[in-house]
């Protein structure tokens, strides 16, 4: 018996598995906390992004030029459906272009300087992504230095990709939309319709087999048709309103009529991340 | 001489392993994780099995390695800390307890890397969905990734078995 209770391995593994399952507890109470990472992990994930960094862009570098091949041989076909797009954007262009200027003054008159549309660029590159199946997140080149905070949307140059959990110096780890787990918080959307009538909803899940986000608490009755375009709406306080997210494929109703999932297809493609732009709230 | 040249060469891949099993899955990330599949890279393991069998089990403080990899792995992938901090150290225990009972030739080193891996995915989906980040059932999570990591590790290891002895043994 008293062999027992001094045998080294089973006293090592026992104080091993404590302090493992302390440590886990401890991440996951302090997650959501906003001066999160302690200073200590934020030192260690430096080291690391450093070392990341000088592997990543040369090893980026040669996965292009492997793509480049690929790319070329469709580059006729490609060249023509282009080309038919290049024609009705310019008018598209120079149509935004004034809106914009228009809005510019019309806030100045009201003296509006700052609304919900608002926000700061932040570009980044995606350093890693991390190798895990359950957890859809990607380390970017950009840290608190650089204005990055916490709770931050992400964008890719299609759409939205996902949301800043945790920030260090000169890094930061991006959830992206597609995570499925219990803690995710989830974008508030909006969708405009024909008829000019607005939808209000959030992004409440991720159908991994189709690839579909699932735009739930929606209580309007108003019909959505396929295609409709979803923005984010600004509001919850940490994302910018009129992030692209993507376009609604599929309408399932509730027994009770009202349109209670909205499905959409997300504009981005979350495996294919090179550079990202944070879009940081200015209000 | 062959030690003291450890000394560099085993943190150094280490190092890169680490590295490269985050850079692997972005720049492969359309592959990796599909709407049907999930790969897992597990190159870290694989470099600390390698160490052991192709060394003959002669590195200096292995397990310290093991928990520094882990911690660290742990704060910059998945910010869950004390998961591989336990769970590399473990493995290297079980494959050091295993080694004088095998030859360290490449179809003994293939398989108890297959146990490994499937030992470190599984406990790995165990702890995630404790802590409510895996949702998927068990079945799907064979199925969808067990299985795709397993063919993926073991190709890895085909692939790297001969350079890295080379590495190891020269």
């Amino acid at each position: 018996m008293q062999k027992f209770f001094f045998n080294k391995k089973l006293v090592v593994t026992l104080i091993g598995l404590i302090v493992a399952f302390l440590l886990v507890a401890f991440s996951i109470n302090v997650r959501n906390n906003r001066s999160m990472p302690p200073v200590i992990q934020q030192i260690g994930n430096e080291a690391s992004g450093l070392v990341n960094a000088i592997v990543s862009y040369p090893a980026t570098g040669i996965a292009k030029a492997g793509s480049a091949v690929g790319d070329l041989l469709n580059t006729y076909q490609e060249n023509q459906k282009l080309k038919k797009q290049v024609d009705s954007l310019a008018a598209q262009k120079v149509e935004n272009q004034t809106l914009r200027q228009e809005n510019k003054q019309l806030k100045q008159q009201v003296k509006l300087n700052k609304s919900l549309t608002d926000y700061d660029k932040i570009s980044a590159y995606v350093l890693s992504r991390t190798p895990s199946a359950w957890q859809n997140q990607v380390i970017i080149s950009k840290g608190r230095t650089a204005g990055v905070v916490k709770n931050a949307a992400v964008m890719s140059k299609e759409g939205l990709v996902g949301r800043v959990v945790e920030v260090n110096q000169t890094n930061s780890k991006v959830e992206l939309v597609t995570t499925k787990n219990d803690s995710a918080n989830r974008f508030s959307v909006q969708l405009i319709n024909t008829k000019n009538e607005i939808v209000n909803g959030l992004i409440t899940g991720y159908n991994t087999e189709k690839n579909q986000l699932i735009m739930g608490q929606v209580t309007s009755k108003v019909k959505i048709k396929k295609g409709t375009k979803v923005i984010t709406s600004g509001m919850g306080g940490n994302t910018p309103k009129g992030l692209f997210v993507g376009t609604v494929v599929r309408v399932a109703d509730d027994d009770y009529g009202l349109p209670s999932k909205i499905y959409i297809k997300p504009a981005a493609d979350m495996t294919n991340l090179n550079v990202v732009t944070v879009a940081k709230r200015t209000d | 001489m062959a030690e003291s040249r450890m000394k560099f060469v085993f943190p150094i891949g280490l190092l890169l392993a680490f590295v490269l099993d985050g850079v692997c899955s972005k720049i492969f990330a359309g592959y990796f994780f599909t709407s049907s599949i999930a790969v897992e890279s597990r190159l870290l393991l694989l470099w600390f099995v390698l160490a052991i069998f192709l060394t003959d089990d002669t590195i200096e403080h292995i397990y310290i390695w093991a928990f520094c990899a882990g911690i660290f792995y742990d704060m910059y992938y998945t910010s869950f800390l004390g998961l591989m901090a336990l769970l590399l150290p473990f493995l290297v225990y079980l494959n050091r307890a295993v080694f004088p009972f095998f030859k360290s030739s490449f179809i003994v080193v293939l398989l108890i890397y297959l146990i490994d891996v499937t030992l470190l995915t599984t406990l790995n989906y165990w702890a995630m969905t404790l802590i409510g980040q895996a949702g998927v059932s068990l079945a799907s999570y064979v199925t969808q990734v067990l299985w795709p990591t397993l063919i993926y590790n073991l190709a890895l290891l085909v692939v790297l078995f001969v350079p890295l002895r080379r590495i190891f043994v020269e």
